[in-house]
């Protein structure tokens, strides 16, 4: 595997958790509001 | 526009300028492309640092003043803190392999420690999880909270007291050990990393309070019984 796709994937994955984290604080949020 | 999402949009702005710096700094002569992962190995660590120092912060609040915005911001740090940190692991492991040939080394205390201190604090979520009571809760974790932050010092000076895999620090008091250009894609980084970690925080704190605001008086003995709020505990 190439260098650039190791650092870039690596880069996606971590992006990706936090991400995953906001997209999840919104949905709980949004379910205690309703 | 509420102030998460401002400060979320503000982040997003923080973290593409951030990549922009890691993604065109030259390739490192020895290391290669690897060496871009300074763009958000050593962030995402020092934040998480800094985000154990505030749940510290925030615990001792609690235990002097007893009010729920301590702990909530205690609280709230941790979960972004064990974000970075799993980060901060995951990335470390990536450029182990490339550069040491190796992605772990249970023998090394960087390492150890770094791992022991992520399943510390995955252990205050868990004992924040496991008590209803939220004064017992706050308390509990406020002890938690404060004497666990001892492993953030040893886990970052770990490289200077022990013989580890991982090289010291590249920024020092009397300079940088790195070229400009990748001191200054890590500690653009940085700055991106410590905006994304103040807009998660308040995110996350937001979320905390529409949930205390939306819980039922009572959790622990149906309707007889209710648990007292923080701001009515003297002392537990």
């Amino acid at each position: 595997m190439s260098e650039t796709v190791v650092v870039a994937g690596t880069y996606l994955i971590s992006y990706g958790l936090i991400a995953g984290y906001a997209v999840y604080l919104h949905l709980r949020r949004r379910r205690a509001r309703s | 526009m509420t102030r998460v999402r401002v400060l979320l949009s503000l982040a997003a702005v923080a973290v593409g300028v951030g990549l922009w710096f890691a993604l065109t700094a030259p390739p490192d002569a020895l290391q290669g492309e690897y060496a871009r992962l300074l763009g958000i190995h050593p962030p995402s660590m020092w934040v998480a640092f800094i985000a154990f120092g505030v749940t510290a912060f925030g615990s001792i609040m609690w235990l002097v003043k007893k009010t729920e915005r301590w702990d909530r911001l205690a609280a709230a740090s941790v979960e972004v803190g064990v974000i970075f940190t799993a980060i901060g692991l995951f990335t470390g492991m990536v450029w182990g392999q490339a550069v040491w040939g190796t992605a772990w080394d249970w023998q090394d205390p960087r390492l150890m420690s770094t791992a022991v201190m992520f399943f510390v604090y995955l252990g205050y979520i868990a004992l924040r999880n496991a008590i209803d009571d939220p004064a017992i809760r706050a308390r509990r974790s406020a002890i938690l909270g404060t004497i666990a932050v001892v492993q953030v010092p040893l886990v970052y000076f770990s490289v200077n007291l022990f013989r580890t895999l991982h090289q010291t620090q590249s920024i020092r008091p009397d300079g940088s050990t790195m070229p400009r250009e990748m001191s200054l894609a890590m500690l653009v980084n940085m700055g991106a990393f410590l905006i994304l970690y103040v807009a998660l925080m308040a995110a996350r704190i937001e979320v905390a309070k529409d949930e205390a605001a939306a819980a039922p008086e009572s959790t622990l003995a149906g309707e007889a019984v209710r648990p007292p709020r923080l701001s009515e505990v003297e002392d537990v």
